[in-house]
């Protein structure tokens, strides 16, 4: 088998998509490649004595074992035919699903600063350097940041005070998380900003008393009008201290400088419609939420899923849940401020979680050049899990989304490899009612039977319970690929979500 | 008063970046022009601080000056660069 080759062709997990990424190629240092279960790094020939030094340090043993980064062995080309004779390549283990930042909470993005910023502290005291400093190259595995770009590593001049990487980490770290504690910039947007934000944009879109805030005074203010004085020069540097104690010292002040305005970004926690939704919800009374409870807890005791996709996971009660049962789960909502509230706990609580701010019905797309850096959600969720939860989600599907129903059905099928847990909402329930907004005529009349009508193609419906307030919760079993469900000749087959 | 020498320390900075242009510098990452010449005047502070701190310790004490540990929790206590 060829490791090259696109992950499409090596990956029988994956059923479809484009998950054809390109090898990287910005780094000077390196290339990195995915195989089924490890990213490859090909070494450039100019980098590989520094490479070996780093592997060799004893700080790179240390983040390996804080887990702050990610572990690292050689490739052999007994293992990985690609591996050519004098090359050096490297193996890491794959950390799934990929996540981007612009799928991070906000306090997701402060985490992988800190992260990003403790690491460069080390490394200083070490010897080393971070070479540069962008949230690309930390992953979540589960609620727990990780580097994971063992190339971000470089000796440093003794005598240097200057971290290079600084403005990269200003303009793709802290700058984002500034727009969106004063201009409300959603994270999101960064999807479209490979390298952060310049001072200037956050200058000009800021009021003029914010400019005179003592957090921004510098990183935006004072950087904004230098940069205007420097246009025509080149970028420089102080003169380098000549007492190497010095240069260490100025550089730990200044790290911790950054680490003081990250954490000024932090808010009060984050309210939405959504975020309270658990505690506030009047349409279900004890009971039923205590009913609703037992029927997935049962329901994954019976199917033992090790991997869990729960869609619409608002504060995460199902998602620990299964977390709790041993699963890996992956948890997406709209609402950052609600996902935040699971984060949080998954964090503190070391539970396998992994949190990503997206939509289901508008999945992220894929970016970056030639749209082939960076997949697009679906590519990395198609077919990777056990269960899938849709709990207390359809009727925004169908009234929000305005999707039939035969699509959200070809979707949940694609997603889950053999169960899925929905939870009907019928027209009577008040949230569908408060959504239905006189679209009687289009809505009001679907019932369970148009439900089953739709989902029939891929699921067999193996159990179910209606709860006190006239919800119902199913268990669905998909039919083997190819097996006995009609799906394959559904003139709704999910190709068409595409 | 704070937010007076707040201010007033960072007018420093901006005048220590004014003259602390100097060599190219040549990196991965885009340095910037503005930022690195605020990470340059934060340097030049934290320099001034450092070797004064010397100069009073040494007034007081025989031997080399003694540095405190700086680490990461440090910034929660309020030191940082443009501050020293």
């Amino acid at each position: 088998m060829n490791d090259f080759a696109p992950l499409t062709q090596v990956d029988a997990a994956v059923p479809s998509g484009n998950l054809n990424l390109e090898p990287t190629f910005r780094d000077p240092a390196g290339e990195l490649r995915l195989t089924v279960s490890h990213a490859l790094r090909r070494i450039h020939p100019s980098s590989v004595e520094e490479t070996q030094a780093f592997l060799a340090s004893p700080l790179r043993a240390a983040l390996e074992k804080s887990g702050d980064i990610i572990p690292t062995a050689i490739a052999s080309a007994a293992t990985h035919p690609c591996v050519a004779p004098g090359e050096l390549w490297l193996e890491h283990p794959r950390i799934d699903p990929i996540n981007y930042p612009w799928e991070w909470t906000p306090a997701q993005w402060r985490a992988a600063a800190e992260l990003t910023l403790r690491i460069a502290e080390r490394a200083v005291a070490s010897g080393w350097q971070l070479k540069d400093a962008t949230p690309l190259n930390i992953l979540f595995a589960g609620a727990r940041p990780i580097l994971v770009d063992a190339l971000s590593f470089e000796r440093r001049d003794p005598h240097s005070s200057v971290w290079l990487a600084d403005g990269q980490f200003v303009r793709s770290f802290l700058l984002p998380l500034v727009a969106a504690k004063y201009l409300s910039w959603p994270l999101e947007a960064t999807l479209f900003v490979r390298d952060g934000y310049e001072p200037a944009r956050i200058y000009k879109a800021l009021r003029p008393w914010q400019r005179l805030n003592p957090s921004l005074l510098d990183v935006v203010t004072l950087a904004t009008v230098l940069e205007r004085k420097g246009t025509k020069q080149q970028a420089a540097r102080p003169a380098s201290a000549r007492d190497p104690e010095l240069a260490a010292h100025i550089l730990k002040k200044r790290l911790a400088r950054l680490v003081k305005q990250i954490r000024g970004t932090a808010g009060s926690p984050g309210r939405s419609q959504w975020s309270d939704y658990t505690q506030s919800a009047t349409h279900y009374q004890p009971g039923d939420a205590t009913e609703k409870q037992e029927f997935v807890k049962n329901i994954l005791q019976r199917c033992a899923p090790s991997h869990v996709l729960d869609i619409g996971a608002n504060t995460g009660t199902y998602s620990l849940m299964a977390a709790d049962s041993g699963a890996k789960v992956v948890a997406i909502d709209a609402d950052a401020a609600a996902l935040e509230v699971l984060w949080t706990k998954a964090a503190h609580q070391k539970r396998a979680v992994t949190t990503l701010v997206a939509n289901i019905a508008r999945p992220t797309p894929a970016a970056g050049w030639k749209n082939r850096e960076h997949f697009s959600l679906l590519d990395r969720l198609t077919g990777r899990f056990d269960v899938v939860f849709l709990l207390a989600v359809i009727h925004h599907l169908i009234l929000r989304e305005q999707l039939p129903l035969a699509h959200i059905a070809g979707l949940c099928a694609s997603l889950t490899r053999r169960w899925l847990v929905l939870e009907w909402v019928p027209p009577s329930d008040p949230m569908y009612q408060e959504w239905l907004r006189g679209r009687d005529n289009l809505y009001g009349h679907l019932n369970e039977d148009d439900l089953q009508r739709a989902f029939a193609p891929y699921f067999a419906s193996v159990d179910r319970c209606e709860l006190g307030n006239g919800r119902v919760l199913f268990l669905l079993e998909r039919f083997p690929a190819g097996g006995s469900g009609t799906g394959a000749t559904s003139p709704h087959a999910e190709e068409s979500l595409a | 008063m704070k937010q007076i020498l707040h201010i007033f320390s960072l007018f420093l900075i901006f005048l220590g970046a004014l003259l602390l242009f100097e060599r190219p510098a040549y990196a991965y990452t885009d340095p910037g022009t503005g930022l690195l010449a605020i990470q340059a005047a934060g340097s030049a502070l934290v320099a001034t601080g450092w070797y004064l701190r010397r100069k009073i310790y040494a007034l007081f004490h025989r031997g080399p000056a003694k540095d405190s540990p700086e680490d990461m929790p440090a910034a929660v206590d309020g030191e940082d660069s443009s501050r020293s």
